[in-house]
């Protein structure tokens, strides 16, 4: 089975095959019948509306239920202007997609705050009001009897710079459309985009711990995957000529998310193929086209719990993240030398007079202390003593109540997440969240996802420019690994390592951002003794490093060793703040956390 | 004035009807913080299949109650098939995508059994034509049993909920599953039944809003849980009084609306109104902002 995989992988992902493909296809469109040509255009249609869906809910985990109405957007703005305005079909679908795109950032708004059942609600509610609309405002989309006159080229009404496009050519052209979206959504895919879109699927907040912003990438997945929308919707308004609001219902949103899932959510071949097998089928299968709707039912209720990757999970290796370009210049050694300024000095982080109270719960109580650079402060405290939550303030989760935080005598005092981590803070979890479909050396290549300068075009296009920078942080992640003694996992995907490797890639992760200060929430806890050893030796280089550390932390023995002081926190205040032989002796501190067992075995 | 006054009561009426819906979308949230996206097919086919039954002889009485055990199964169904392994999965994805799918298959299946036209529904009660006077206003008989059996239904799961030892099992569920389990919970019976219930409950609103707009197709349903949604979000999604306030609130907006401007608008109307509560009040209108641990 794996070898089946391999092989057709391997046949996916070579452009020679793929290209002699695409051409034979150009080529072979002249001796197909006009129904053949029909469908196929209706499946490349298809191919680039799931690639919408799937960058949106696939990549970027929002789940959309309305994207019909962002499909109608294209085709209706593209069918008004070309028939009402005589817009040339050049224009007409370009102007299209952006109104779909903008229409996308309009919705990004509220669908930013909201998650889960919140947002499937309200695509759900924008697909319908989309369709409502269209159907009502009779003066504008021709209402009911819908809006018909678009230029055509089955209609033969369609020209081009004066030429008269015939359905052969119509096809040729949306072929080469087709193709180049799905080179740039490849490209995209491999790129800090896109793994930032995973890293915002998975983990919001270890998203913004890296310096992603959360409301920023989800603006774009929403503005690009509307784009995508748009395109389609104008192609097929110019292909049928014809738009009435019944092509727009929940159905066909329906329709793209089965394809989208059966593909295999996050995969483009498996895009492809699905909506190929789900364009072909109602037009070659009458049982099936009656039986449609309740097949796609069914296909929704199980598709997620019986295939949850889809065909491309049947068929296809995983996809991976990054470029194969920037990996060859990591080979070849070309990756540029020049990196952005790494921000390896610490600086001091002054936490002053910080409150927290959620509720009525007052998590932290006017903490006062000073995280010094290459110095190691432990934070320990009984469970629920607000070390998290102090954390999670820092690193601009929680806003505080009162109080403030200075990095390198900047107030930062709540900014948001992503903003704190760009200044140089960086966190790790209690619980690792990388991307489980990742391989350590994807993670680590977040991490790096602040620091790098190559613009969103250039990786679209895969310019050296992005694989040249891509191969110089590559570089850096491979001594890091080695540092971090991670080099045997590197190309393992997250999810199928050990707990304890998990613990070390959050940590190399963290190192890779170049961080001033790093705050560790609990990095040992469920490591072996060995890996615990391990640890402390990574934190010892971070220290001769100059960085500023915090390290929380049960295991005293752990923290004796590694240490310079100790702060200790009860019930949100700071009760000890010392050296770690002095909490020791500390009789607060004992009857608070140690208890007497550790004290006398001190 | 008798215009303003009618089109409020009337949205009084159809608002206890979104409450409805909104209160079976809530009791699933409560138990495993899902809801039933398939939920507008529940109404819609129980109202169908009280329709067929009807046509084959059956006592109306006898006909509803035979629908709603259903409808019930359906629920337990549900459960089992569509939420319990989306769960298990990790995706909050998941459950969405299987209810939804779970609906859009019985919708199929009811154009197949029962035809894709408007069937007419029985009067069960009280024909649309009769009608009391209050304060010289004529008010559809209809329009107050959807609204007592609404305000009814509501009294009854608060009461459930806060003087019941399987209320508080319900409360403690939805608070910490695993600590209820911990503590010898029957955790899987509440969460089935809290699906029984919720199916119950939209069998009810299906056969009430069935008979207020004396007919019923399969493509029917699907609008009312956006407008149930949007009743739950503004009342605060779990609270039941939010839900019936949130419904009401939403019933008479829509209806004047709908009566001043243009029957179109009522749905876009109400589009707006949960964008603008996504944005501003996620937590809803009554409700206290929750404070979430990260």
């Amino acid at each position: 089975m794996t070898a089946i995989r391999t092989t057709l992988t391997a046949i996916v992902n070579n452009p020679y095959l793929v290209g002699a493909f695409v051409v034979a296809l150009a080529a072979g469109a002249g001796w197909m019948s006009s129904g053949t040509i029909h469908v196929l255009s209706f499946v490349l249609i298809s191919i680039i509306f799931a690639l919408s869906i799937n960058l949106l809910t696939g990549l970027a985990g929002q789940i959309s239920l309305g994207h019909a109405g962002l499909f109608g957007m294209g085709a209706y703005v593209t069918g008004i202007l070309a028939k009402t305005y005589g817009l040339p079909i050049l224009l007409a679908i370009p102007f299209g997609a952006l109104a779909a795109a903008l229409v996308g950032y309009l919705l990004s708004f509220p669908a930013g705050r909201v998650r889960d059942v919140y947002l499937a609600m309200m695509t759900l509610g924008f697909g319908m009001i989309f369709f409502e609309i269209v159907r009502e405002w009779n003066s504008v989309t021709g209402g009911m009897m819908g809006l018909s006159g678009v230029p055509s080229p089955t209609l033969r009404t369609l020209k081009i710079l004066g030429y008269r496009i015939d359905e052969v050519w119509f096809f040729r052209g949306i072929l080469l459309v087709t193709v180049l979206t799905l080179w740039i959504m490849r490209n995209v895919t491999q790129s800090r985009i896109g793994r930032a879109f995973f890293a915002i699927h998975h983990s919001e907040i270890a998203a913004g711990s890296l310096g992603i912003s959360r409301a920023g990438t989800k603006q774009f997945a929403y503005v690009l995957s509307g784009l995508l929308a748009g395109l389609s919707g104008g192609i097929y308004a110019h292909l049928v000529g014809y738009l009435g609001p019944d092509s727009f219902t929940l159905n066909r949103s329906i329709e793209v998310l089965v394809i989208a899932i059966v593909g295999g959510l996050g995969s483009i071949a498996g895009q492809v193929l699905s909506a190929t097998l789900f364009t072909f089928l109602p037009e070659t299968l009458q049982v099936f086209s009656e039986y449609q709707f309740i097949v796609y039912g069914i296909i929704l209720t199980f598709s997620l719990i019986v295939l949850p990757q889809g065909i491309a999970g049947l068929l296809l290796l995983p996809p991976r993240f990054i470029q194969a370009g920037s990996l060859a210049r990591l080979r070849a050694g070309t990756g540029s030398k020049t990196m952005t300024a790494s921000s390896q000095m610490g600086g001091l982080l002054e936490v002053d007079g910080l409150t927290k109270r959620f509720g009525g719960l007052t998590a932290l109580n006017n903490v006062t202390l000073n995280l010094k650079p290459g110095h190691i402060t432990a934070l320990v405290g009984p469970n629920g003593s607000g070390k998290s939550t102090l954390v999670n303030v820092i690193s601009g989760i929680y806003p505080p109540t009162e109080g403030k935080v200075l990095f390198k005598g900047n107030d930062i005092t709540g900014l948001p997440d992503h903003k704190i981590a760009r200044t140089g803070i960086v966190r790790t979890f209690q619980d690792p969240r990388l991307v489980p479909n990742f391989t350590v050396r994807e993670n680590l290549l977040l991490g790096a996802h602040r620091l790098m300068t190559h613009s969103g075009f250039a990786s679209a296009l895969a310019l050296p420019l992005a694989t040249r920078e891509e191969a110089a942080y590559l570089a850096r992640i491979d001594r890091i690994m080695e540092l971090t003694e991670l080099t045997p996992t590197a190309d393992q995907t997250v999810d199928s390592l050990p707990y304890g490797y998990r613990r070390l890639a959050e940590v190399a992760r963290a190192l890779v951002a170049s961080p001033s200060a790093i705050l560790l929430d609990e990095p040992a806890a469920g490591l072996s003794e060995i890996e615990m050893e391990h640890l402390s030796r990574i934190i010892r280089r971070m220290k001769e490093m100059g960085l500023t550390i915090m390290l929380i932390d049960h295991h005293m023995d752990f923290l004796a060793e590694l240490v310079d002081d100790v702060v200790v926190l009860d019930s949100g205040k700071v009760i000890y703040r010392g050296t770690i032989d002095g909490m020791r002796a500390d009789r607060t501190v004992i009857n608070a956390y140690l208890g007497e067992e550790e004290a006398v075995h001190a | 004035m008798t215009t303003f006054l009618s089109l409020v009561l009337a949205g009084v009426s159809v608002g206890a009807v979104y409450a409805l819906v909104a209160l079976g979308l809530n009791v699933t949230f409560w138990t495993t913080k899902t809801l039933n996206f398939g939920h507008g097919s529940l109404m819609m086919f129980c109202a169908m299949l009280m329709v067929y039954f009807a046509s084959q002889g059956l006592v109306l009485a006898l006909a509803a109650v035979l629908s709603l055990l259903v409808i019930a199964a359906f629920g337990i169904f549900i459960e089992r098939f569509t939420v319990r392994p989306a769960l298990k999965t990790n995706n909050s994805m998941g459950w969405v995508v299987s209810t939804l799918g779970f609906g859009i298959v019985l919708q199929g299946v009811a154009a197949k059994l029962f035809g894709s036209q408007a069937v007419a529904f029985p009067s069960i009660l009280f024909d649309s034509e009769d009608f009391v006077t209050i304060f010289g206003l004529h008010v559809s008989l209809q329009y107050l049993v959807v609204l007592g059996l609404s305000v009814f239904l509501v009294v009854v799961l608060e009461a459930f909920l806060r003087l019941t030892r399987w209320g508080q099992a319900v409360r403690a569920v939805s608070h910490d599953p695993e600590l209820g389990r911990v503590n010898g919970m029957p955790v899987n019976a509440i969460i089935v039944g809290s699906f029984v219930l919720s199916a119950l409950l939209g069998g009810a609103a299906g056969l009430l809003v069935s008979q207020i707009g004396g007919t019923v197709d399969p493509a029917f349903g699907f609008n009312l849980v956006l407008f149930g949604f949007v009743a739950a979000v503004v009342g605060g999604m779990g609270s039941s009084v939010g839900a019936l306030v949130g419904g009401i609130a939403l019933g008479v907006l829509s209806k004047l609306i709908g009566g001043y401007v243009a029957s179109a608008a009522e749905q876009p109307v109400a589009f707006a109104i949960l964008m603008l509560m996504l944005a501003l009040r996620p937590n809803g209108l009554l409700a206290q902002a929750e404070a979430t641990k990260a």
